[in-house]
């Protein structure tokens, strides 16, 4: 018989969580959406490294020990509250063209240079909640702070400080059978990027990146102050059984912009990026006595990245003449998902299909690729002993290319640009084998709800184009 | 930032400029063969046009801010109603080609004969 400390466990950690992910972003519903308090402090290592870089923007890898500790607890039978606060340290290895951390959310509109190198950085992250039940409503609320600095002690100095707020406020309503809730999410986001050269021998250019190897030449070379300025909205509704058996519907829109501008010549618009994303998830499900879900779930993403174009300088002032669209992206992620579970036990299946394109208006530039994909993911709970409880979590998965285009004025780019974008097209159209295995172990004090757990995980992802990846997580730590 | 609102897409990136040069009202220029040649100030993308009709060049170009330099022969009808065929130049430094309609813009030709 499990104690209420390791039920407690369970509930946090399950895989059955998968298919209400998207709902407990709402604040509301996360406050009713686990019915047992849990408390973790943990200190761990997180490792990847890549034989070469995938993605060269974001390095062949990193080594990022952490501290964490997370609560979520039942104040009384109608409140909850929770939070979350952490620091990590450690270096992302080998980075080349790109000088601005943020990567995934500022790309394509990045500072960039040919030498790279490593970097190391420093996360903050601190959030908190509060949700309320009264009657058939609940009603929650959420920030969450990210700050954080990247830098570089050689030539080129990069330097990123982040700072990221978000807000959120949501509800959940009991109607007939179903839980019905809204969530309006809003993030501020700032960063504050430079390049530094102090050595003697010289310093090389900087691109203001804009797109597929493309850069804006004129302020490109020694302007290396910027700023990124930016922030957006997030609504998600869902609709879900009471009694967990039924058809449930998630979906989520929202917006978000990144304004570039440079430091030096007062705060001038360079480029600004849009991101509009709409996911839905329509599934059903059974809970009597065994967990079975089956879920279709579909993401859009629409990236468009426009240019102010400078007139004449006054005085360090330059006036911004018009704005054009110049590059565009598209992702599209579509899968079918299941999810069979018992006790103590959960296996998910998921077949989708995703693709990405880009493009650079003029001079023209497209790269794309599509692919299909399976996984399989799996989870159980032993119990070895009276006291101890493992949880074993194991993934597999396979990622096939089935089509892709390539399309670059490659007469008119330069060897280091062509060589890069050889490079991403390559591993943007390659095949993908990804095997992972995490176990956990969890000591439990009889008649105290302390325990404490130690976990080792690892990953190997082997790519097509001869090349691989391979994984590694390490924490201990103790629960209450 | 308003959840509505969608990125603000300008497809318009191409404009027309017409490049006229002209020797004031002493000079009448015929026929004009030259070539033209465009630097955007901002991508440093390098358009050229040769194709002239009278003393004007018209070309599409992306909307913005260009450098201009043209160098090449005209016919001149002068005033004693004689022609003659004269090298020159032209130079701007900036010039705005913004407007999705037509841009006009007229240079000074600098003799070299």
């Amino acid at each position: 018989m499990a104690s209420n400390a390791d039920s407690a466990l369970v509930e946090h950690i399950s895989l059955e969580k998968l298919t209400v992910q998207e709902s407990l972003h709402n604040p509301a519903l996360h406050g009713i959406g686990y019915q047992q308090s849990f408390s973790q402090l943990a200190l761990g290592i997180d490792l990847q490294r890549q034989s070469t870089a995938f993605i060269p923007e974001k390095g062949k890898g990193f080594t990022l020990p952490y501290i964490k500790v997370n609560t979520y607890h039942h104040l009384n039978g109608s409140s909850t509250v929770w939070g979350e606060a952490s620091y990590t340290t450690g270096k992302q290895h080998d980075i080349k063209w790109n000088s601005t951390s943020d990567y995934d959310l500022l790309q394509p509109y990045i500072l960039a240079d040919t030498a790279g190198g490593n970097t190391r950085r420093e996360r903050y992250t601190i959030s908190g909640g509060y949700a309320a039940r009264i009657n058939r409503l609940a009603l929650g609320g959420e920030m969450l702070v990210r700050a954080e600095q990247e830098y570089r002690g050689r030539d080129p100095r990069m330097r990123g400080i982040v700072t990221d707020l978000t807000l959120r406020i949501g509800s959940g309503y009991d109607f007939m059978r179903y839980r019905v809730g809204a969530t309006i999410e809003t993030n501020i986001y700032k960063q504050t990027n430079s390049v530094a050269f102090y050595r003697e021998e010289g310093v090389i250019p900087e691109f203001q990146m804009t797109g597929l190897g493309s850069e804006y030449s004129r302020f490109s070379g020694d302007k290396r102050s910027l700023y990124y300025d930016g922030g957006g909205m997030t609504l998600l509704l869902h609709a879900s059984p009471i009694d967990h058996s039924g058809i449930y519907c998630d979906i989520s829109l929202d917006e978000h912009r990144y304004h570039r501008k440079l430091a030096e010549f007062n705060s001038m618009p360079l480029t600004d990026l849009y991101n509009e994303h709409a996911g839905v998830t329509v599934g059903w499900k059974r809970d009597k006595g065994y967990r079975l879900t089956t879920l279709a779930h579909l993401d859009y993403t629409r990236r468009t990245g426009n240019e102010h174009v400078g007139g004449t300088s006054d005085a360090r002032y330059f006036p911004v003449i018009a704005c054009l669209t110049m590059y565009k992206g598209q992702m599209l992620d579509s899968y079918l998902g299941a999810l069979y579970g018992r006790n103590h036990w959960n296996i998910v299946l998921t077949a989708g299909y995703k693709s990405q394109s880009e493009e650079y208006v003029y001079p023209h530039r497209e790269m794309k690729a599509s692919h299909v994909y399976g996984k399989l993911q799996g989870q159980c709970f032993l119990r070895p002993g009276n006291k101890i409880l493992l949880t074993v979590d194991a993934h597999a998965s396979y990622l096939a290319k089935v089509s892709d285009k390539l399309q670059m004025p490659f007469a008119n780019m330069g060897e280091d640009i062509t060589r890069m974008i050889q490079h991403k097209h390559k591993f943007a159209t390659a095949n993908y084998t990804d095997l992972g295995a995490k176990v956990r172990a969890d000591y439990a004090w009889k008649q105290t709800r302390y325990g404490i757990f130690a976990e080792l995980g690892g990953g190997l992802t082997l790519c097509s184009a001869s090349e691989h990846q391979t994984q590694f997580h390490s924490s201990i730590g103790i629960t209450f | 930032m308003v959840i509505t609102a969608c990125a603000p897409v300008e497809d318009d990136i191409f404009t027309t400029a017409r490049i006229t040069v002209t020797a004031g009202d002493e000079l009448i220029i015929t026929r004009v063969q030259a070539q033209v040649q465009l630097t955007n100030v901002n991508t440093r993308q390098v358009t050229t046009v040769a194709d002239f009709e009278g003393s004007s060049a018209t070309v599409e170009v992306l909307r913005g801010a260009y450098q201009i330099g043209i160098e090449g022969v005209a016919t001149c009808q002068m005033s004693d109603g004689t022609t003659r065929m004269r090298q020159f130049r032209s130079q701007s430094d900036y010039a705005e080609f913004i407007s999705k309609e037509q841009n006009d813009i007229t240079l000074n030709m600098i003799f070299l004969d």
